[in-house]
């Protein structure tokens, strides 16, 4: 049960690793995109944002996961998914990328917004010190971290969750198997706690590594929280 | 073409209400029971921080747990109808992001509002229901209405209990066509869903004007 249980942990995190690096790549392409100089472009990127924003994963992942049932696997795809039957390769690909979809849009709108929030005056300055393109990409990538670092870690979060909409496929995920205990052995409170447990601390992995990278780069700790949209007091 | 329509809209013959119009009831009954239960809480927060530090932490929990794993508990561990078990689930996860939104915006309650009300000689209660909450209702309107969105979207983790939402729906229709046609099903299905979400996004935005309309 050991085995299995490492086995399928690390399905879930082979299948977070994967869908949320595609979803960060494609995600800084399409705010790129939607910030661009062609209209047509920028209307492609925000119609593509808006749908990844308005449809629900499950139905991704369901769409992707039945298109790919009826197909067999391509001999030259890699099985990088432990537990998974190499049969079912195409589906957790599948799976991945349909995954990466439905976070792709909200991980562009963070971006979109780090990137606003540096203001005319330093993209000008960024502009000025004459740097190659991946350099100034970089530049202000690390200094746009500071408005991104906290919601993107958040929406990973909420990605981690997400790879659970996998278990309606043959894939190999944790909450799969959760379930799949539960109704083999009919100790659901047991295996219940068990998730929870192996998910809270997923997730307080993800927070902590995001933490890490904050102070790594330097980011000052937030000590006074506000809600979000209040400038001030406001007296009515 | 109209029946598949049609099913998608209001959920198969043999288990309506279904579909869109169950995944926005249930999104409606959960979002509402939230809210109420996430005024009390952060009621319960402000007025006794200490002790309810218990409660914070259980909320904090319930956040880190993924939907689909709390419906499946749900379902699995009590004798309750699926749909209901559904509204609980989903309830119980849009109190655990509401509730710490109400809580934060209440424990920013300006100092200058509360003088007013002791100049006005309001009572603790009249105070709660006639400044407290609507102001704090007023300004946390910006992250319920994301919530709103996105809770919208996550009904379709009723699906785990096959409870006949859209997304159950479009699943089991896919399932049963033919090739060309599953494609057009979940086309169909997501179109929908993007429809009611731009029409919430819509509704919020005018919820908002008319709010700042009347000077809130």
């Amino acid at each position: 049960m050991a085995s299995a249980f490492g086995t399928q942990v690390l399905g879930t995190v082979v299948l977070w690793t994967l869908s949320g690096t595609i979803a960060v790549a494609v995600a800084m392409v399409l705010a790129a995109l939607s910030m661009g100089r062609q209209r047509v472009i920028r209307l492609f990127a925000d119609a593509l944002i808006t749908f990844t924003r308005g449809v629900p994963t499950s139905l991704l992942v369901v769409g992707a996961g039945i298109g790919a049932m009826a197909r067999p696997a391509p001999t030259w795809l890699v099985n990088v998914f432990p537990g998974t039957s190499p049969g079912l390769t195409l589906v957790a690909w599948a799976v991945t990328i349909a995954l990466a979809f439905g976070s792709t849009g909200h991980l562009a709108i963070i971006f979109r917004t780090g990137y606003a929030s540096l203001g005319a005056a330093r993209l000008e300055q960024a502009t000025l010190l004459g740097l190659t393109p991946t350099r100034r990409f970089a530049l202000l990538l690390r200094e746009s971290a500071t408005a991104t670092s906290a919601p993107l870690g958040a929406r990973l979060v909420h990605h981690l969750h997400n790879t659970a909409f996998a278990a309606l496929f043959p894939v190999a995920d944790f909450f799969g198997w959760i379930q799949q205990r539960a109704n083999e052995t009919f100790e659901v409170s047991r295996y219940a706690a068990i998730g929870v447990a192996v998910y809270v601390v997923l997730s307080l992995l993800i927070w902590a590594m995001f933490r890490g990278l904050e102070l790594w780069l330097g980011i000052p700790t937030r000590r006074r929280t506000r809600p979000a949209g209040q400038l001030g007091p406001v007296i009515t | 073409m109209m029946d598949l329509l049609t099913d998608l809209l209001i959920g198969l013959p043999d288990q309506r209400p279904g579909g869109l119009l169950l995944s926005m009831l249930s999104a409606i009954v959960a979002a509402a029971c939230a809210v109420v239960l996430g005024t009390l809480y952060a009621t319960l927060c402000a007025a006794v921080p200490l002790p309810s530090m218990v409660l914070q932490a259980g909320l904090a929990l319930l956040r880190g747990v993924p939907l689909l794993l709390l419906i499946f508990a749900l379902g699995q561990a009590t004798t309750l109808p699926l749909a209901a078990t559904g509204f609980v689930a989903l309830s119980l996860y849009s109190l655990s992001h509401v509730g710490e939104t109400l809580r934060s915006y209440l424990a920013a309650y300006p100092k200058a509002l509360r003088e007013q009300a002791t100049l006005l000689t309001l009572s603790k209660t009249r105070e709660w229901l006639m400044l407290r909450v609507p102001w704090t209702i007023r300004h946390s309107m910006d992250a319920l209405g994301t919530h709103w969105i996105s809770l919208l979207k996550d009904t379709g983790a009723l699906t785990v209990l096959g409870i006949g939402e859209l997304t159950t729906v479009a699943r089991l229709l896919s399932e049963r066509a033919t090739t060309s046609e599953w494609l057009l099903i979940l086309l169909l299905a997501a179109a929908l869903y993007l429809l009611a979400v731009l029409t919430l996004i819509r509704a919020l935005a005018a919820m908002k004007t008319r709010l700042a309309g009347k000077g809130m």
